[in-house]
């Protein structure tokens, strides 16, 4: 079976939508209550927004490629990568 | 294409979003009711766009007040004023965050008369459910959220918030506030905020709406306090605070607990302002 991702139950995140803060696409997030403030920048925060989704690996790197313009292929080592740091500190839950 | 790093450098108002999710999920994990006010917690349409909150503001069900505090604490935050020294109306103390700042705990609204127990439950039983940080937070009403916005305009000063909580209100939403008013004993507060304050000129706590409203000196302050406070042992208690040194504001304006020495040069200072101030009075006469 696939694997899906999604972000876990205890993180709490904001992205500059909510801030209306600088050019660069910034999320802040961090496992409530005890877990200490995490910063995603740029494709970074991408990959977040494509997260909050939800999805398989392929449905996170389509929706990440869609919001950045970019090639799903080009940029799908990326994505694991991240997603991979993501479910290891415990922000991702891998389902 | 991977930034991760430690956003202990976040931007404030980042960090106030994420505080409020902290504080929230301290609450729902400990049974503790609470409402968020202020900052992103205001609902749409009731404050100036862009506006940002430099701290959290809760307000704590009173008997619930010891299970917050140790919640807090449980995770980092650092008590640094007291109830008592916390403003004039004891109504606030803050907490420190490392990560996530200030948080201001209330357990009343200045400017409410009715007993705290009984206001927390008149502004929880409307709430609604506020997303913070993808976290639902529980606010007060829209209604409610008017007149905590205009009752503390009326002792902060500024107009900005009545402007959008009172005088953009259609005449049907002021009515309902001055309901909720009415039976928060708060009317005079709201008379206060909105320009009608010598409606009520023989209320025991009218100089004092009118001291915040209009400013004055600090003994104006105290015999505007004096007159409000309701028993000989409130007044004794006042009269008492009056010339105490604020251990708690002396410590946040050195960035670091006072010596003995600095209480008493603060004391010494205190007698002398009081002292010069009702003088100045005297030669006026």
């Amino acid at each position: 079976m696939t694997a899906r991702y999604r972000i876990a139950d205890d993180v709490a995140w904001v992205s500059e939508d909510g801030l209306d803060v600088g050019d660069v696409p910034t999320a802040y997030l961090a496992r409530v209550p005890r877990g200490m403030p995490i910063m995603l920048e740029g494709s970074g925060c991408v990959v977040w927004l494509a997260l909050a989704e939800g999805g398989t690996l392929e449905e996170v790197t389509a929706a990440a490629a869609a919001m950045s313009d970019a090639d799903p292929d080009q940029i799908s080592a990326d994505v694991a990568d991240l997603v991979d740091q993501l479910v290891v500190i415990g922000v991702v839950r891998e389902d | 294409m991977t930034q991760e790093a430690d956003a202990r450098t976040a931007p404030v108002a980042a960090r106030v979003h994420l505080a409020h999710a902290v504080v929230q999920k301290l609450a729902e994990d400990r049974g503790i009711d609470l409402l968020h006010l202020k900052g992103p917690a205001v609902l749409p349409g009731l404050r100036a766009e862009g506006r940002q909150s430099s701290d959290v503001d809760v307000l704590v069900r009173p008997s619930h007040l010891p299970r917050l505090v140790t919640a807090l604490e449980s995770v980092g935050f650092e008590q640094r004023t007291d109830f008592a020294t916390g403003s004039v109306f004891a109504h606030a103390a803050n907490w420190w965050h490392d990560d996530w700042g200030w948080v201001d705990v209330h357990t009343s609204w200045p400017g409410v008369g009715v007993d705290a127990e009984v206001a927390f439950d008149v502004f929880a039983r409307t709430r609604v459910q506020v997303p913070i940080a993808h976290w639902d937070c529980p606010v007060p009403d829209r209604t409610a959220q008017r007149l905590i916005l205009v009752l503390h305009a009326a002792r902060s000063g500024g107009t900005t918030d009545v402007d959008h909580a009172w005088t953009a209100a259609d005449p049907g939403e002021q009515e309902d506030v001055r309901r909720l008013a009415r039976e928060l004993d708060a009317e005079v507060a709201l008379a206060a905020g909105i320009g009608e304050l010598d409606l009520h000129r023989h209320h025991p706590t009218y100089r004092l709406w009118r001291y915040f409203t209009e400013g004055g000196s600090r003994l104006d302050e105290w015999r505007a306090r004096l007159a409000a406070a309701g028993t000989a042992r409130a007044r004794a208690e006042l009269l008492g605070a009056a010339l105490r040194v604020n251990r708690d504001h002396l410590r946040m304006e050195l960035g670091r607990p006072p010596t003995r020495e600095e209480v008493r040069a603060r004391q010494r200072l205190r007698v002398r302002r009081a002292t010069d101030e009702l003088a100045s009075r005297v030669r006026r006469r």
